[in-house]
């Protein structure tokens, strides 16, 4: 039984995922509310995992809260918190509730979170769990070669990131990724338009669009505020000033409208590009807009195929 | 080398003000390199210990003394005197060091006066940086002579992360991203193709999460 | 209490080049005076074992930077004047007691006034908290 998310990509529709981050405690009710606000407008929910390592509910259970819900989840898992023991076990067991589909991180620095005192794991890198998952559902072993009593077969996503450096060397490793076992790719949020279609261009004359589904990762920016702290603190982000500028001219309460714009400008360049299969909406507690720039975009649910050549 | 810094004087005074008679003990080799324990440091930090129990009116009597090594008996023998003449014996050896001494002279309280921290090099006058997290399975032929378990602040074999921007590390805009200067380095030695090849998860059995380590060399043992 | 009537003890290390030794300037304190052939032998033990025997506070004279005969001696002078200051406030000592001053030889009306000052700022923190006090 194949996930809703790959049997779409499968049929060349132009798919939708978005984003749900869980709560920062033991609350589903939560969940519920975002699962209302994104239920059928998109293929996929991405859950998090200990987002900027913040803790909050797991990734996991937050997954299994969507499915019982009739939600798909893209379940994150971060290589920051767990060792392949944990791993493999979590594996087995969101497969074993549900979950068909899996994105594959490093997870950031817990720096930055809310603990930075802990001790990080890092035992595998991301690359190590594509790779392990891959070779779970082909093999039907664990790491250590143990044949499982029924294998998780996940559809496997990894992330990309156009827009970190050294450039040159960002479509190796996207082939890197997809050699060890990649399905689908979602990247960081593109406010660079040309710099992403170099790296697309990068990834069609290579063949790797052939191997691999890439989802175009966009989010609405609410205010200038925001879009300036994003260009400034946040890790491996790329806001062209000319975008801030875009934010800082319009009054503050036709901001976010603003910004909903650039978005769907952003979305309609990226119908048109070759490679790219879909978006990942990425719209950070502000999971109300999804609805409407789904509709915008003219992307209600199924139809519109993905461009060709 | 083995890198440390002395600890602050306050909390130095907080572990030797229970006793009356402190040897502060320094160490020739790796921490006197990085400027936390050789004789310069252990004069100046008894006569700073001198001038604060003077002030708090405390009557301490500060012993000093400097050898070579002190992870080595054949060094710490020349402390044994010293040692049964003081009441507590402030280390400023490294970690290892400070051990030594308290297996040696187990009737002592053995104080440590540094925290340890890395095995570094010293990259400037007065600049130390970390490099080798003893891992017990060197792969930086592969690297171009640079460790990703190290220096990359996740342990990546098949990076770098989306965080590196402008050769530098999410973490500190003050770090370097390894990745970067794994490619950076590979590219000049015309060695790129080995980030072609999948690297597998690292075997951590050989490093400390495997158990503390022995090395035993029998052809040197009489 | 004969403290009012005792001199505040000042020790003075001065490079060859940044000072002439001038016993007039010294009026109003004890002054303890130690000649250095270059800046660069500023050591940070020199200046605590100044105040464990009883400095109340120390001076440092150097040449100006561009003027250091031996190129860096200045430099150096004052990153280790800096390390003792720190060591000097983290053991409650004051490390205002301890000061450098960029003179030259030839200028004793700067060396008057740093001591002048000295003897000012001694008014406001005090004398050496190490060595005043009574069994």
């Amino acid at each position: 039984m194949i996930s809703n998310l790959q049997k779409k990509l499968m049929n060349k529709e132009f798919v939708v995922t978005a984003e749900c981050g869980p709560p920062r405690g033991a609350n589903k009710r939560v969940i519920a509310e975002k699962i209302k606000l994104l239920n059928g407008h998109v293929a996929a929910v991405n859950v998090t995992d200990n987002q900027t390592a913040i803790v909050r509910m797991s990734s996991i259970a937050a997954s299994a809260h969507l499915v019982a819900a009739g939600l798909e989840p893209v379940m994150q898992m971060v290589v920051r918190d767990r060792n392949r023991i944990a791993i493999q076990s979590d594996i087995m067991g969101a497969y074993s509730l549900g979950i068909r589909n899996i994105l594959c991180l490093s997870g950031d620095h817990q720096k930055f979170g809310s603990q930075p005192d802990a001790r990080n794991v890092f035992d595998i890198d991301s690359t190590n769990l594509i790779r392990t998952v891959r070779d779970m559902r082909e093999t039907g072993c664990d790491m250590s070669g143990y044949t499982l009593d029924e294998a998780p077969a996940m559809f496997i996503g990894a992330a990309a990131n156009p827009f970190a450096d050294p450039f040159e060397y960002r479509v190796l490793r996207l082939a890197k990724k997809i050699e060890a076992g990649a399905d689908f790719i979602q990247t960081q949020c593109i406010y660079n338009m040309d710099r992403f279609k170099e790296w697309i261009k990068r990834a069609n004359d290579q063949g790797l669009t052939d191997k691999v589904y890439i989802l175009g990762g966009v989010t609405p920016l609410r205010s200038a505020g925001m879009a300036r702290y994003m260009k400034k603190r946040v890790a491996g982000m790329d806001i062209p000033d000319k975008v801030i500028a875009r934010m800082e001219q319009v009054p503050k309460d036709k901001a976010a409208l603003e910004g909903v714009q650039i978005c769907l400008e952003t979305i309609e360049e990226l119908k048109g590009l070759k490679g790219v299969a879909g978006i990942h909406l990425m719209a950070i507690e502000w999971e109300e807009i999804v609805g409407t720039i789904v509709e915008q975009a003219g992307l209600k649910s199924t139809g519109l195929k993905r461009t060709e050549g | 080398m083995i890198t440390g810094s002395q600890k602050p004087i306050q909390e130095i005074a907080d572990l030797v003000a229970p006793y009356d008679r402190v040897l502060i003990l320094g160490c020739g080799t790796c921490v006197k390199t990085c400027f936390a324990g050789g004789e310069d440091e252990v004069a100046v930090l008894a006569s700073a210990l001198r001038l604060y129990f003077k002030r708090t009116h405390k009557e301490l009597a500060i012993d000093e003394l400097t050898i070579e090594r002190q992870c080595e008996n054949e060094f710490i023998q020349e402390a044994a005197a010293k040692a049964g003449q003081n009441d507590a014996i402030l280390s400023l050896a490294c970690g290892a060091g400070v051990q030594a001494l308290a297996k040696r002279f187990a009737k002592s309280p053995v104080l440590p006066g540094v925290n340890t921290t890395f095995i570094g090099i010293q990259a400037s006058p007065g600049v130390f940086t970390e490099e080798c997290s003893g891992c017990g399975n060197c792969g930086l032929a592969v690297f171009g002579g640079i460790c990703p378990l190290t220096r990359c602040a996740k342990k990546l074999l098949n990076g770098p992360c989306g965080g590196s921007q402008q050769g530098k590390c999410e973490i500190d805009e003050n770090t370097d991203c390894a990745w970067h200067l794994i490619i950076d380095r590979l590219t000049l030695l015309g060695q790129m193709d080995n980030l072609n090849v999948y690297i597998p998860p690292k075997n951590w059995a050989t490093s400390l999460s495997g158990g503390p380590r022995k090395l035993i060399r029998e052809d040197h043992i009489i | 209490m004969s403290d009012n009537a005792q001199k505040p003890k000042i020790t003075l290390f001065h490079c060859l080049n940044s000072f002439c030794e001038t016993p007039a300037l010294f009026e109003g304190c004890d002054a303890n005076i130690v000649k250095m052939a270059c800046s660069s032998m500023t050591r940070d033990i020199f200046l605590l074992r100044a105040f464990e025997a009883g400095a109340d506070a120390v001076i440092v004279l150097v040449c100006k930077e561009e003027a250091c005969r031996y190129a860096e001696g200045s430099i150096r002078a004052k990153k280790r004047v800096d390390y003792v200051k720190t060591i000097l406030d983290d053991i409650g000592m004051d490390g205002e007691r301890l000061a450098i001053f960029n003179t030259k030889a030839t200028d004793s009306d700067a060396v008057r006034e740093i001591i002048h000052t000295t003897l000012k700022k001694l008014d406001a923190i005090g004398l050496n908290p190490a060595v005043n006090y009574y069994n």
